[in-house]
């Protein structure tokens, strides 16, 4: 809101004061990727692209490209996952005569508002005796039921605020319930698809704990243990400005994606499980 | 053609209210509309809840059956089998078990008979010494392994080497020690056979504790009412909770409010820089974090610069370390209260503002009487679904301070994580670890219902309107 | 084709809204359910079109029992009153959208659509989507998409409560005319007397789940069957004053204001409560009583004028009269009554 009664610089300068650190540190993982900073120095003082180097040489860090491919297959595996089965669960949910429909309702709930990572030595167990333990099939389940309770309860927002009359019109005109989803609901809520399917691709694409623990050894590595490999601080040579651009490479496609899909994503964060 | 619905004529204004038939026909009648179970319904459905049933039921009853457990890795998982070490009758006599018969236990004899002298054959002992072994001496007795070697010796046909004779020999010796017994009964029987006058009692003690696999206890909650570095634990993570929870709210309607009044464009700014650490993946977050407060980072050469102690600030010291841990996480959760607050605030009509600044309102007195009021539950929302998620959260401690410097900022998530599945001795200690999972458990499920119950979840449930 | 409701009862959760409600349309008739808000219109409407199961009784369409089967079965075109069309497909989409479900030729389909189009008066914004026509075009677009599969009955759910006034009138006949020339059976659920005055061949007023009465508009006016019908019938309505015969064919009412009883009431009992029901058109034109009162409230509406006189504490006359300007707020008039148009019922409220 805005009304010219009050100076908005005020607010300007004390907002920029408690962003500093934020502001410095994102700016700093673009600006350091290209530049050197002399040793004790805040500033940098040349321009380079050496950081860059791990993009054509795999003897810095090894392939990154097999890595981002791996992550690549990760998150679009478990968007598409996340998606088919959240749309058709969330349909059910918001639509479909069931048994015991308020207590799975509540149970969606629950879980949606159940800090899952506590799960996670259980979920060890169950891989463990389903033998999908260290395998990436394992961990992409695992990942996409987690997101399940949140995609689940989204979706079925989004097919609530479908007018039931599209539906009631589509069984006059003969159809069944199925093609009735399938031709006349779905497209009512790709907007939602698009939502989650992004929500959910920022989501994988960032996650780090499933993989590192629930498929340590695996050939089949993602960008977040890549990352987290090459960037052991205590190692004798650490280089604060590679990891910077490993990651900024790494944040990009998500950076991307958040800011073409800005708005339609504010809606998911709200409702968003994330600490 | 006034056709006046006689049947149904006169004025009834009570035709809403139940009528007053018996309870059974109306028992019947709702039976009969009753709406139709979907069979598609279902189907749609069950992808769902097989994975949530895998992936969010089982875990839950497994982390409940196994922090009754004292598996660790070195149990493993499955079952075990009953193994006597020499290193378990060692800790065995420590601990006051007759030597006697732990001598026994540990004894060797010679057995010759078809089937060891088919052992010796397969793993390739000569022909004819085998023959000669047959002829001669199935079936005798010897006090020791020294005594059926002399015997051997005797033989026409013996290995030349000792080396080899020793070897040959080896395959009629007999021993319970580092025998792996798959069952308890085979064990039992063994043990009966070298100690045959064994109390029983004794007896189960040592195939108690020859037991590689693990066994219930009660003893991970036991350790954990019972440990001083619990309560440390609960502390710390009461202390994380409550003011990571503070930040995020506070910076959160900070955030919202300021923007709020800002023009869009600046404000658009300001809201996307605090939405980004939501999207940084994890791993990148934690190495800003660790590059800006790490020394010859950010901070530690400004503060050089400016003449401040300059040392690693992310573990240098406890102050420090909590102060970033909070930061860290609070700078996460702040967008989570600014989308959320934002929202509320759209909600507000506008009116109430213009008209309370025609009043005269200062800006202050706008957010103190007007907005903040209206905030409530928004605030109380947000208070609720954080304070479960920051209540188990770890991953961002880990990647940071890991609990250091020492275990000062550990919290009991973390702890429980890395009891389980990280540390660094290598032996996961799955039973403890899940005992005090579940106490997180259990602290989640109330905590989520309670806040179910107070955000009304019944209001959220609407009838299907198809009955076909 | 007849369609004929017996015993038809709907309860939600327990609670009876429809108690064995019987009802039958007659083939080719346009009938209206006319019915003040919460009565039960819609889900009369919506058990018909299977949309709702019955929880007792039957719903017959011909002589076919169709009470258990789904929509899908029952062959009826709905016209929503939010038109419920498909906004991701064009208008032209959504009328082939039945007739592709049944796996109809293209050809087919393209002509079939081509004839509602020409039916409904829409053939140029075929190509359009429903977010790019305006509300009666729409309106046509859920018609031509509720008839092109040939229903065996039209059910409209108050199709004009979202258009402007004069859409309204226009859509009015624009659907009349549909329904006629195409001969199909319709039932037409509103709340506007006007509405299912003006487009029904009959009409059948509900109140509470329940059928207060089926008639012909001008007969439903003319006789209603109680005073709920008499009321809901008529703007401005009618008045009731409450009374009881006193014999010689008069009536006094609770305020002791006497008149004479019409005609053919005369003979009613000393003493009977009754309540006489006075149409505002009945009253200050001419008629063989006079009344006396106080012109409490005048309201001008340009062709006519309508006026309330208060004739006594709490009694208070409707009159409707061709625009006059001599008459002034509070003045005392003497006008006349037409006894014998006047509606009397029973204390039950039913007419006598
Ligand atoms: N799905 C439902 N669950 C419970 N009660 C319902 C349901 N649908 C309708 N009702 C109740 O049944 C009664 C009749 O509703 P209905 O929608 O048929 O009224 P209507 O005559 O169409 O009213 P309107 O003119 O406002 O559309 C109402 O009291 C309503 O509250
Ligand atoms: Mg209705």
């Amino acid at each position: 809101m805005q009304t010219k009664n009050f100076a908005s610089w005020p607010i300007v300068l004390v907002l920029t004061a408690i962003s500093l650190p934020l502001a410095i540190m994102y700016a700093s993982l673009v600006i350091d990727s290209f530049t050197n900073t002399p040793a004790g120095a805040v500033l940098p003082n040349e321009f380079t692209l050496e950081h860059w180097a791990f993009l054509v040489d795999p003897t810095i860090t090894g392939n990154v490209w097999t890595v981002t491919f791996n992550t690549l297959i990760f998150a679009f595996t478990m968007v598409v996952v996340v998606l088919s089965v959240s749309a058709t669960g969330g349909y059910a949910m918001s639509r479909l005569n069931l048994p015991y429909r308020r207590f799975f309702l509540a149970g969606i709930l629950v879980m949606h508002a159940f800090p899952s990572v506590t799960l996670i030595i259980g979920v060890f167990l169950v891989l463990q005796f389903a033998g999908l333990y260290d395998t990436l099939i394992g961990v992409i389940l695992v990942k996409a039921a987690l997101t399940l309770p949140f995609g689940v309860w989204i979706m079925k927002g989004f097919y609530d605020a479908v007018p039931w009359e599209i539906e009631m019109a589509g069984l006059q005109d003969g159809a069944d319930r199925f093609t009735v989803w399938r031709r006349l609901i779905l497209p009512q809520v790709k907007p939602g698809l698009v939502a989650l399917g992004v929500f959910a691709f920022i989501d994988g694409w960032g996650e780090f704990l499933l993989p590192r623990i629930l498929a340590p050894t695996t050939e089949f590595q993602v960008l977040s243990v890549y990352l987290n490999n090459v960037s052991v601080p205590d190692s004798v040579d650490y280089d604060f400005n590679l990891f910077k651009s490993v990651g900024l490479f790494y944040t990009l496609p998500i950076l991307i994606l958040f800011i073409v899909f800005q708005n339609r994503l504010m809606n998911i964060f709200g409702g968003g499980t994330k600490g | 053609m006034t056709d006046t619905a006689s049947s149904s004529g006169g004025i009834r204004p009570d035709a809403l209210v139940r009528p007053a038939d018996p309870a059974s026909d109306l028992e019947k009648a709702a039976l009969k509309g009753r709406p139709k179970v979907s069979l598609l319904g279902l189907g749609m459905l069950s992808p769902a809840a097989v994975l949530l049933l895998v992936f969010f039921f089982a875990p839950v009853v497994l982390t409940t059956i196994f922090s009754f457990t004292n598996m660790t890795s070195a149990t493993g998982i499955s079952g075990g089998a009953y193994v006597l070490s020499p290193n378990l009758l060692r800790e065995l006599e420590r601990s006051g078990v007759d030597s006697d018969t732990l001598a026994a236990l540990g004894t060797e004899s010679v057995v010759v008979d078809q089937e060891s002298i088919a052992a010796a054959r397969a793993a390739g002992v000569e022909e004819d010494f085998l023959e000669e072994i047959e002829d001669d001496l199935l079936g005798v007795d010897f006090d020791s392994k020294q005594d059926f070697e002399r015997a051997l010796k005797d033989l026409p046909s013996h290995l030349r080497r000792t080396r080899d004779l020793k070897l040959a020999a080896d395959h009629f010796l007999v021993s319970a020690l580092n025998t792996r017994f798959a069952t308890r009964a085979e064990a039992s029987d063994a043990i009966s056979a070298l100690a045959p006058d064994i109390a029983p009692g004794t007896r189960d003690r040592i195939l108690d504790a020859s037991y590689t696999g693990w066994v219930w206890t009660t003893e991970n909650f036991r350790r954990l009412a019972t440990q001083p570095e619990t309560l440390r634990l609960v502390l710390n993570t009461f202390f994380y909770v409550a003011v990571t929870l503070a930040f995020n709210v506070l910076v959160g309607l900070f955030l919202a409010i300021t923007v709020f009044y800002l023009p869009k464009g600046t404000g658009m700014v300001f809201s996307v820089l605090w939405l980004l650490p939501r999207i940084t993946p994890v791993v990148l977050y934690a190495i800003m974090w660790k590059w800006f407060t790490w020394d010859g980072g950010f901070v530690a050469s400004f503060a050089d610069l400016v003449g401040l102690p300059s040392f690693n600030y992310m573990k240098g010291s406890v102050p420090t370390a909590w102060t970033i841990v909070i930061l860290v996480n609070g700078c996460i959760g702040a967008s989570f209260g600014m989308i959320l607050f934002s929202g509320a605030l759209r909600s507000i009509p506008m009116q109430q503002l213009w008209a309370s600044e025609v009043d005269g309102a200062s800006r202050w007195q706008q957010v103190r009487y007007i907005i903040l009021p209206q905030m409530r539950w928004p605030i109380l929302f947000v208070t609720c679904y954080q304070s479960m998620s920051l209540l188990s959260s770890y991953e961002q401690i880990w990647l940071t301070t890991n609990g250091g410097p020492g275990n000062t900022t550990m919290v009991w998530a973390l702890e429980s994580f890395r009891t389980a599945l990280s540390n660094y001795t290598g032996n996961l200690q799955y039973g403890q670890g899940a005992a005090m999972a579940l106490v997180l458990v259990i602290v989640g499920l109330v905590l989520s219902i309670i806040f179910l119950r107070m955000f009304r979840f019944g209001e959220l449930v609407e009838k299907p309107k198809i009955e076909f | 084709m007849q369609i004929v409701l017996k015993d038809f009862t709907k309860s939600f959760d327990g609670l009876t809204v429809i108690d064995k409600l019987n009802l039958t349309i007659n083939d080719g008739e346009m009938l209206a359910l006319l019915g003040p808000s919460g009565c039960g219109k819609s889900t009369t409407l919506l058990a018909i079109s299977g949309i709702l199961r019955v929880n007792g009784g039957q719903i017959l369409f011909g002589d076919k029992d169709v009470s258990n089967l789904p929509s899908q079965k029952r062959n009826v075109g709905v016209v929503f009153q939010n038109y419920a069309l498909y906004p991701h497909m064009t208008a032209f989409e959504n009328i082939a959208f039945p007739l592709q479900v049944r796996k109809t030729g293209a050809a087919e389909i393209e002509e079939r659509v081509r004839e509602m189009a020409r039916l409904t008066h829409i053939e140029p914004y075929l190509d359009r989507r429903p977010g790019q026509l305006s509300g009666g075009q729409q309106q046509r677009v859920a018609l031509a998409r509720a008839l092109v599969r040939r229903p065996d009955v039209l059910l409209l759910d108050e199709p004009l409560a979202n258009l402007d006034a004069k859409l309204r009138l226009e859509m009015r006949s624009e659907i009349r005319r549909i329904q006629l020339e195409t001969g199909i059976t319709a039932i037409l659920v509103t709340h506007d007397q006007v509405e299912a005055m003006s487009m029904a061949d009959r009409i059948a007023i509900m109140d509470h789940g329940r059928i207060q009465q089926i008639a012909a508009p001008e007969d439903m006016y003319h006789r209603p069957s109680n005073t709920f019908v008499a009321g809901f019938l008529g703007n401005p309505p009618i008045v009731f004053l409450e009374g009881k015969a006193i014999g010689n064919g008069a009536f006094e009412s609770a305020s002791g204001m006497r008149m004479p009883l019409p005609e053919r009431l005369t003979g009613l009992a000393a003493d009977q409560p009754i309540v006489m029901g006075v149409r505002p058109e009945h009253f200050g034109v001419k008629g063989r009583h006079t009344v006396r009162g106080t012109v409490s409230f005048i309201e001008p509406q340009g062709r006519e004028t309508h006026f309330d006189l208060t004739v006594a504490e709490g009694e208070v006359l409707r009159s409707i009269q061709a625009a006059r300007t001599d008459i002034s707020l509070g003045s005392e008039v003497e006008w006349p009554l037409d006894v014998d148009k006047a509606l009397v019922f029973d204390s039950e409220g039913n007419r006598l």
